[in-house]
């Protein structure tokens, strides 16, 4: 132990020194902290996080030098606080790329909002932008605006009168389904099913049979990668014959990846992009830059974290070179990024766009059927 | 406790390095750290009550530390309770959960506890993730800050402060709730559970109070934790902080405080000095803990402890009078006895009259023991009745039994680890001088400041005795005292068993074969297959056609 | 109704197949050593990955890719049970069963966010064990894969069973977890006996996986909810009894399935612990444990 202590403690101040990645660039350099779950249950989507962000600093525009760290923040918002505090003493960010994690959020706002650092994520928990931290952005639409995009598709365009809800026990399935219900109920239609599902529960069959007893004529799934591709193929191994439109998940070519294009017949999910789907060369051109850079394929979160870190850049790029300034700057001003155009409805929420994307049974990129643009009324 | 301990200064100066490199450090970052090493530590000196000194693996505290924080961030958000009385509440609630707990489970053996404990703390997880009234998976932001008056303890020197005078306060009441003897109480109820039943040690008691202290520390660290961030989520309460709890008592130390401490030290900044190899910084968190757990399997305190052995007790200037309680007659009257479908016991009824050596002879299986065990509590007879001076024993529980003056010795006690010879012999003992008495008694008195570890087999059968003898008893049962024993071991164990006869007590003696007993025993009783097959004095048991044809053979006779 | 009930039964039949070979290795090692192997979940998701990435290896379109793949994926896990073993448990053999806790706690860790950290947090889908077609039998189809995983789990307990009841291993290994020290007093290998336990633990724990990976995928957070089943069935069989734990598991998934399918998720895990917290009040020895006299 008397030999442990210290080498403990100068251990504990060796990250202080540790050399950050140096991006090029001339300038004096501004530091990002890359703050997100690359572990636990989140790992898949906090990934896409850091990929997407990483891309975006690597190539910081011309005249800006940024350096950068990446920390996990794992599944619980002490270790979210404890890496924000890391970053806030040791790194003194302009701006952090934060958790897509809602609760992680929630206790981060104070603490970034005491600092004036931006947080820049991609979560779509709703009260995040509520609690009137200014210093929270989110450069993905929220609940409010994806869900209620996947209601209507499901009712206005699909015509499903009695749709059956499956959502994950995880803050974003409960949010989620909180925000269906409201527009399904807004749209006059009651789910005859509302089930909720344990990430751990590997039989979807349950539900799925007690959706048929139901007598769902559609399924709306709030759900993770892994249970979303479960909930379609044990749905089409049934024969239930139930349109899907699912959640953000089924739109990342992770879980299209787990399906057959048979299977996939007909299955839509809401989301605020796919980049894999985009013709726009722009966005061709990102994919393609994260496919070699990753080996693997970008989904909206990726994109959205990437047009986030951009916007920062742009931002300091522009002379913002305080926690302050880019907050500042990203509060006040439109940004044209690869998904879609953010600006700030006041609160931080920077995207309004919602589409649908669906899949027609021959491959397993979705096009994108219908775009939902300022669902908020934010223009 | 005697003169301070070697390692409370190592551990001492341990915390003024600690303390040295936090200052040298200085930022928010390495405080929020060092509180957070603070709030854990909290919560294992807790788990070590119940882990450490019951042997017991709960895995509920993690689950009371959730408790503790939801309780304390419900009361103060949704009934504007000031902070410092919702940590009040976070200590009380799973200090009463813990209670609660305890008494179901009191008579549950270890893997059985986990499992219990396991099903409490899946079925709380449930609850926070799904009902409305915990956030759900998103749970509930914006608890307060704690404050004093107006000064508001947010984090950063004022948090870490309280929580370490916490982390003092709550080490000094954990050494509290194990001075005065109790610490080889539980040790005993622990390592030895049967001894200790019939050293009159009630387990039920144990497990309450040190269950609910396990779910006050808990609790209070939850509290802490809830007010430091301002947030509470499922994870609190889920199978991760259960599992970092543990892995800081086991790398600490089983059962040690300061162990728990030295632990969280170890372990809570791990993954924060690890933090440079990014994703693989849980994997390496992996590589250390196993590395740790190999150098030092008994834990750091374990491994201190090797290095600077426990002083030994202070042995007593003079034995007390050898104890002067009046002998008890003892009988038993148609025990009955089914194991699944096998008859141990089938109608036995014998006495054995104060001041009288009776020997229980028979084959291996014909019931001995069971009788033993019958009579001292540990199994309950089918039918039949107990009496010792006349009084029933049969629904009463071993402890009570010891308490009206029954004592029992095993074949193949078992004892503590980690106890010296006095600690041993007066575990259940009036004072320290009756139980060096005791060790007067059995030859044994040199030895009292040893190390348990250091006795022999033959020497801690005496040690059994003496501890027994401690407890002053009007009757013992001893189970094959003299196997093994050499020639001269036996002589001094028959002249001690009668001088206790002597003295007024009942002593009743199982024996393989009648060599040792013919001389000693004022009569025999003999077993066969569950049923007394004689008894008389030992003359006529030896003569007896019936033993000498099922038992003691034709050599034996002739 | 009669399709919906015949697919429900397969599926519960077939996920209790599965558990019950998870609890079955989870068991010999406890069996073996007297203590609980905590990776053994993050050994069941190993295995699968050992699938998905063995199956990766074969050429497209070969007939029955699962079952191809099912030895490599036994003897790639035997040889990590080997490897846990001498990591985990040798160095801590004279240690108290809490240090082996641990350590087996580390080994978890590791294997977790190696796998993470090795080919990301994806999740991903084995082959299946023969095809992905659906047998008709009287008008209720049953996707080959269900059945294919009922006939094999059923296969490797009997194996196992075989291995246990009749062999000089099995005998050898029911004697060293009996009385390790009279094992060894009558010259039995108890460090060989221990280690292969553990292989044949890891090696069970790899066939589940992969069993478990085509049908319902593999992600590297598996883990630990399969640990946290095996050790509530090991339980609820009566700790240490090797059949108490395949059956405990077993009852699980079909009582899951069942009140998921009646009531809901939320119920059937509520109503599991409520259930085992019952059991223990009423039963303190396990559902399958019998009553022993005891030995003081």
């Amino acid at each position: 132990m008397r030999r442990l202590i210290p080498v403990l403690l100068l251990s504990l101040a060796v990250p202080a020194a540790a050399a950050p990645a140096l991006a090029a660039g001339a300038a004096e350099p501004v530091a990002v902290s890359v703050l997100v779950p690359i572990t636990g249950f989140l790992a898949l989507e906090g990934t896409a996080q850091r990929n997407g962000a990483v891309l975006a600093l690597d190539k910081p525009p011309a005249g800006v030098s940024v350096t950068y760290q990446v920390a996990d923040t794992a599944t619980s918002p002490e270790v979210a606080v404890t890496a924000l505090q890391r970053a806030l003493d040791r790194e003194q960010p302009v701006a952090v790329a934060a958790p897509i994690f809602g609760t992680q959020m929630l206790a981060m706002a104070p603490i970034a909002d005491r600092a004036g650092v931006p947080l820049v994520t991609v979560s779509g928990t709703a009260k995040i932008t509520e609690l009137g931290h200014d210093v929270v952005f989110r450069f993905f639409p929220t609940d409010a605006v994806v869900k209620v995009a996947q209601a209507r598709y499901a009712v206005q365009e699909l015509g499903m009168k009695k749709p059956a809800v499956l959502y994950q026990t995880t803050a974003y399935g409960q949010s989620g389904r909180e925000h269906l219900a409201r527009t399904l109920k807004q749209l006059g239609v009651e789910p005859v099913l509302e089930e909720a599902i344990d990430p751990g529960i590997k039989d979807l069959v349950p539900a799925l049979e007690r959706a048929r007893a139901a007598g769902a004529d559609g399924l709306l799934l709030q759900l993770h990668s892994g249970p979303t591709a479960l909930a379609v193929r044990q749905a089409h191994g049934l024969g239930l014959g139930l349109p899907v439109v699912a959640g953000s998940a089924m739109h990342q070519p992770t879980t299209a990846a787990l399906l057959e294009p048979d299977q996939l017949t007909g299955v839509c999910a809401e989301t605020a992009s796919s980049p894999v789907s985009e013709a726009d060369p722009r966005v061709a051109a990102f994919t393609n830059a994260y496919r070699e850079r990753f080996h693997s394929e970008p989904d909206a979160f990726a994109l959205g974290q990437y047009d986030g870190m951009r916007m920062v850049l742009a931002a300091v790029a522009d002379g913002a070179r305080s926690p302050q300034a880019v907050r500042d700057w990203l509060a006040g001003r439109r940004y044209q990024g690869l998904a879609m155009d953010y600006v700030s409805d006041g609160t931080g929420n920077m995207a309004h766009d919602a589409v649908i994307v669906c899949y027609d049974g021959t491959g397993r990129v979705p096009t994108i059927m219908k775009r939902y643009d300022a669902v908020d009324g934010v223009r | 406790m005697t003169g301070p301990d070697r390692r409370d200064l190592v551990y001492l100066a341990a915390a003024a390095a600690g303390l040295g490199g936090v200052v040298a450090l200085g930022d928010t970052y390495a405080l929020r750290v060092a509180t957070l090493v603070g709030i854990y530590a909290i919560a294992a000196i807790g788990y070590q009550l119940v882990f450490g000194r019951l042997g017991l693996l709960s895995l509920a505290q993690g689950a009371l530390f959730g408790i503790g924080a939801y309780t304390s961030a419900l009361l103060t958000l949704s009934l504007g309770l000031p902070a410092p009385l919702g940590i009040v509440a976070a200590v009380v609630a799973p200090a009463a959960v813990g209670a609660a707990v305890a008494l179901p489970i009191a008579r549950l053996e270890s893997h059985y506890v986990a499992l219990a404990t396991l099903g409490l703390a899946q079925l709380a997880l449930l609850a926070a993730t799904n009902l409305e009234l915990t956030g759900g998976a998103n749970g509930l932001y914006g608890v307060p800050p704690l404050a004093v008056g107006p000064v508001e303890i947010v984090g950063g020197w004022p948090m870490l402060t309280l929580v370490w005078t916490l982390v003092g306060l709550c080490l000094l009441a954990s050494r509290a709730m194990l001075a005065g003897g109790r610490a080889a109480r539980f040790a005993t109820l622990r390592d030895a559970p049967h001894a200790a039943l019939t050293l009159g040690l009630n387990p039920v008691p144990a497990r309450l109070v040190l269950f609910a202290a396990a779910g006050a520390l808990g609790g209070l660290a939850g509290g802490l934790q809830v007010h430091g961030i301002g947030v509470v989520s499922p994870s609190v309460t889920g199978f991760e902080v259960m599992v970092t709890i543990l892995a800081i008592a086991v790398v600490g130390g089983r059962g040690s405080g300061p162990g728990a401490v030295a632990g969280a030290a170890l372990l809570i900044p791990l993954p924060e000095v690890l933090r440079f190899l990014e994703g693989s910084y849980l994997a390496a968190y992996g590589v250390v803990l196993l590395a740790a757990i190999v150098l030092m399997p008994r834990g750091l305190d374990g491994w201190l402890r090797d290095r600077f052995p426990r002083r030994p007790p202070a042995v007593p200037a003079a034995a007390s009078a050898p104890a002067r309680r009046r002998g008890k007659a003892l009988a038993v009257d148609g025990l009955r006895k089914r194991f699944g479908g096998v008859t141990a016991l089938d109608g036995v009824s014998f006495a054995v009259s104060a001041g009288t050596v009776v020997g229980l002879i028979g084959a291996n299986g014909s019931g001995k023991t069971t009788v033993l065990n019958l009579i001292s509590g540990l199994e309950t007879p089918d039918a039949g009745q107990i009496r010792l001076g006349g009084v029933p024993l049969a629904e009463r529980p071993a402890h009570h039994r010891t308490a009206l003056g029954l004592g029992r010795g095993f074949q193949h006690p078992e004892f503590p680890e980690g106890l010296f010879v006095l600690e041993a012999a007066a575990v259940a003992a009036r004072d320290r001088s009756v139980a060096l008495a005791a060790l007067e008694r059995v030859g044994l008195a040199g030895r009292a400041a040893e190390p348990v570890a250091a006795l022999g087999a033959a020497e801690l059968r005496r040690l059994d005795l003496a501890r027994t003898l401690a407890t002053e008893p009007g009757a013992v049962i001893l189970d094959e005292p003299a196997a093994g024993l050499t020639a001269d071991e036996r002589s001094a164990l028959s002249a001690l068993l009668r001088r206790l006869a002597d003295e007024g007590l009942a002593v009743l003696v199982v024996d393989h074969g009648m060599d040792f007993l013919l001389p000693l025993a004022d009569r025999i009783v003999c077993l066969d297959a569950g049923r007394v097959l004689a008894a008389g004095t030992p003359e006529a048991v030896r003569r007896d056609p019936a033993v000498v044809a099922a038992y003691l053979g034709q050599g034996a006779a002739a | 109704m009669i399709e919906a009930a015949a697919q429900l039964a397969v599926n519960a039949v077939a996920l209790g197949a599965v558990y019950a070979l998870v609890a079955l290795g989870f068991v010999l090692v406890i069996g073996a050593v007297g203590a609980v192997n905590f990776a053994h979940g993050e050994l069941v998701m190993l295995g699968g990955m050992v699938g998905v990435g063995a199956a990766m290896l074969l050429p497209a379109d070969l007939p029955v890719p699962g079952l191809l793949v099912l030895p490599a994926v036994l003897a790639v896990m035997a040889a990590v049970g080997l490897a846990v073993a001498g990591i985990a448990y040798a160095p801590l053999r004279r240690a108290p069963p809490t240090a082996v806790f641990i350590a087996t706690i580390a080994v978890g860790l590791i294997v977790h966010h190696g796998v993470t950290v090795g080919i990301g947090p994806e999740p991903r889908r084995g082959p299946p064990l023969i095809d992905s077609g659906i047998l008709d039998v009287a008008g209720v189809g049953l996707a080959h894969q269900q059945l294919a995983t009922i006939a094999t789990a059923a296969a490797l307990i009997f194996a196992v069973h075989f291995l246990l009841q009749q062999t000089r291993f099995g005998r050898r290994l029911r004697a060293a977890a009996q009385d390790p020290e009279m094992a060894r007093a009558v010259g039995i290998p108890v460090r060989l006996t221990i280690a292969v336990s553990f292989a044949l633990a890891a090696a069970l724990a790899g066939a589940a996986g992969l069993l478990l990976s085509n049908q319902y995928l593999v992600t590297p957070t598996d883990g630990g909810a399969l640990m946290l089943k095996a050790y509530v069935a090991t339980v609820i069989g009566g700790w240490g009894r090797i059949w108490g734990a395949a059956l405990g598991a077993f009852a699980i998934a079909v009582f899951e399935t069942l009140v998921a399918a009646s009531a809901s998720y939320l119920v059937a895990e509520a109503l599991l612990y409520l259930g085992v917290l019952a059991v223990l009040a009423v039963r303190p020895q396990g559902l399958f444990g019998e009553t022993t006299g005891r030995r003081a």
